[in-house]
């Protein structure tokens, strides 16, 4: 046995000793779902420990009536759509963007914003619509990139801003009694840009234990020890365990980039409905790259597709295989909702990587 | 109208309903054993393959290179000794003249070192717009030797998985050029297997050999494990890693298990000779990484599990379409 898995099996056999009773736990960020899959470290988990994924998967919140706005702005002659490889396969209600780059529309696959506005710089024909989705760790490129636009004066690059805010969705989380959260695992890499002071109220208000940790398989396990711990003891805080990288007050540069682009704007998350004030809304002074108002259309309200649950999957009340339609009529090659759809959705994970904790082998 | 996308030519599970779609059209059980060539009675063994890479030209290797190594791999595997090949050129108008003659020596640069002659071809000009610059088929004819019979039909339980050298490199190397990304000895592994292949082609205990291309080494093992009914289970610390596509994936958030290579094989031997195996192919410079990745259970019949670095346990798939990366 090598030290790694000699160090894990520590872990795994401290966390069976520190829960006592059932607990909940919510790793919220999209790429610890992925990893914690990945690493087969569900296979590793005490019975008593329930693990359920969050809202944490960029791709999986973007609402549907969101992606419908950018089929359509992909279907306007002259665009030129740029977004994160992820967004391509998410069904809106009648097309995805990458249907819309098989019917000859141009829809091009960034891995940054910098990417995007380098191609408008390129081809001043088009107009580009940047498709912005992700938490606080993408918005600060976002941003950067739109004062750059702006100081260039780069008037083919526009945006369709999709940004959303991590703290008010694990506040409506927290304060839903369906949910009964023991336990949060929070992403480091949302927190090097926050800081550890926006989820004070988790403890605080609603008693749940709180770690943020990197996203290595024993940095993972160091977090699920960590909020087993605060259990036990019954005193729930906010423990970083993401070492240097996170300072309690966060990366200030980065928020004050943000902070010059955006302002608190309401925003529609798949499965959790409109939450006040969880978007990032782009400032007056830059409306003139907003590309919903420079092309003139309008984000709708559609319901999910028949029988989809991914809301409920995100809200952490039903697991992937509870869902009627996972495995048989929503899979991977034929995906219903966007948590099949993504890579770091957890219903694609499920299917990908195993059951629960229990047999690896079963789907 | 339902239509094609990217994701159907990927090598995953898409691609298999493409190829339902085709081969039911077509009279009998054409291709009913699915290996990466035919062999016809009399031992003659032929595959097809075409080449769309972007960029055409990357490091270790371009797309001249990879027409010959990709089609002479798939006889390879079967243990056919590659002999001739047929080449199509489809061309676009306005292409250079000198890339061409480039690729063209980089293909047959390839076909010189290994004795293949080049029999028959074909070139079509296209106006501009229809076609990405170049594509190239060939179509690959060898004959088979002292294994006539190696196929996935020979697995079965307790053999051994040996894999010839690091997975996913090739498809690492041109992630990392279509996204933009600069990474310090990534290379693309492209070479001709024939050379290693053709020394463990006396043991007897030989049973299946494939190349981890398209789909990777994930699909290679989820194929195996489907069509010969048994269970497999590898060791991620066994795989023989390459440090630079292993970066690229984990920075793309690709899976390196989906990543294509094109000069890696998986073989499968009888427990019995799976050290002589891995003798033989550490002995040649392309399996000097060569390892012993895992073996054939009885249990869990059609699926692939992998015991991890941190000592979990978890299935692989194959991958559904285009890996695409991810957004943070």
């Amino acid at each position: 046995m090598n030290d790694t898995r000699q160090r894990i099996a520590l872990l795994s056999k401290a966390l069976d000793l520190l829960t006592d009773r059932p607990i909940k736990v919510m790793e919220v960020c999209g790429t610890h779902t992925v990893s914690i899959f990945r690493q087969g470290l569900r296979s590793l988990l005490p019975p008593s420990l329930k693990l359920v994924s969050g809202p944490g998967c960029p791709v999986c919140v973007t609402d549907q009536g969101e992606i419908d706005a950018a089929v359509s702005l992909a279907g306007i002659n002259g665009v030129t759509v740029a977004t994160y490889g992820d967004m391509l396969r998410v069904p809106g209600s009648g097309s995805s963007l990458m249907n819309e780059r098989a019917r000859g529309r141009d829809v091009r696959i960034v891995t940054s914003a910098d990417q995007a506005l380098e191609i408008a710089r390129n081809e001043k024909t088009r107009l580009i619509v940047f498709v912005a989705v992700g938490f606080e760790t993408t918005a600060p490129s976002t941003a950067s990139v739109i004062l750059d636009a702006h100081r260039d004066r780069i008037s083919n690059f526009t945006v369709l801003d999709l940004h959303k805010a991590v703290p008010p969705a694990l506040e409506a989380l927290a304060s839903d009694a369906d949910i009964d959260l023991d336990a949060l695992l929070l992403p480091g890499h949302v927190s090097v840009i926050l800081g550890l002071s926006p989820y004070g109220f988790l403890p605080e208000r609603y008693g749940i234990a709180c770690a943020v940790a990197g996203f290595e398989a024993e940095e993972i396990m160091l977090g699920l020890v960590e909020v087993a711990r605060q259990i036990k003891e019954g005193r729930p805080r906010v423990a970083s365990l993401y070492g240097q990288a996170v300072r309690a007050e966060g990366n200030p540069f980065a928020r004050s980039l943000v902070d010059r682009v955006f302002e608190p704007g309401d925003s529609s998350w798949r499965g959790l409905g409109e939450i006040p004030l969880s978007g990032y809304a782009l400032r007056e002074e830059y409306s003139s790259m907003d590309a919903l108002k420079r092309l003139d259309i309008s984000i709708r309200r559609t319901p999910p597709p028949d029988g989809c649950s991914c809301g409920e999957v995100l809200r952490g009340v039903m697991t992937p295989r509870e869902c009627p339609l996972f495995g048989n009529l929503c899979n991977p090659s034929h995906p219903v909702g966007p948590c099949m759809v993504s890579g770091e959705g957890s219903c694609a994970a499920h299917f990908r990587f195993s059951a629960g904790g229990d047999d690896p082998w079963k789907r | 109208m339902e239509t094609l996308s990217i994701g159907h030519g990927a090598g995953g599970r898409l691609t298999e309903e493409l190829v339902s779609l085709i081969l039911g059209r077509f009279p009998g059980n054409p291709v009913a054993d699915r290996e990466d060539c035919a062999v016809l009675p009399g031992g003659i063994a032929v595959t097809i393959d075409g080449y769309t890479v972007t960029p055409l030209a990357f490091e270790g290797g371009d797309i001249g290179s990879l027409c010959i190594c990709g089609s002479a791999n798939d006889l390879s595997v079967r243990g056919a000794k590659p002999l001739y090949i047929a080449l199509g050129v489809i061309v676009e108008e306005g292409f250079p003249f000198e890339d061409l003659a480039r690729f063209m020596t980089s293909a047959g640069e390839v076909c010189r070192a290994l004795g293949i002659e080049l029999v028959t071809g074909d070139t079509k000009v296209v106006p501009r717009g229809q076609a990405d610059g170049l594509f190239l088929t060939t179509c690959a004819i060898g004959k088979t030797g002292a294994h006539p019979g190696l196929g996935t039909r020979n697995i079965s339980p307790g053999d051994v998985i040996l894999l010839t050298s690091p997975p996913g490199m090739h498809g690492a190397t041109i992630a990392a050029s279509r996204y933009g990304l600069k990474v310090n000895g990534l290379s693309s592994d492209c070479a001709a297997l024939w050379p290693m292949l053709e020394t463990l082609l006396p043991l007897e205990g030989l049973k299946c050999m494939r190349d981890c291309t398209r789909g990777g080494l994930g699909t290679v093992l989820c194929e195996w494990a489907e069509s010969a009914k048994v269970g497999i289970e590898i060791d991620e610390t066994l795989i023989p890693w390459d440090e630079a596509s292993i970066s690229v994936c984990d920075l793309l958030g690709l899976d390196p298990l989906h990543m294509a290579g094109e000069g890696c094989a998986a073989v499968v031997v009888s427990p019995e000779e799976a050290e002589a195996a891995l003798e033989l192919a550490k002995n040649h410079p392309l399996g000097k990484r060569a390892s012993i990745i895992g073996s054939v259970t009885e249990e869990h019949p059609g699926y692939v599990g992998i015991h991890t670095a941190s000592g979990g346990t978890r299935l692989v798939d194959k991958p559904v379409g285009e890996e695409l990366p991810r957004i943070c």
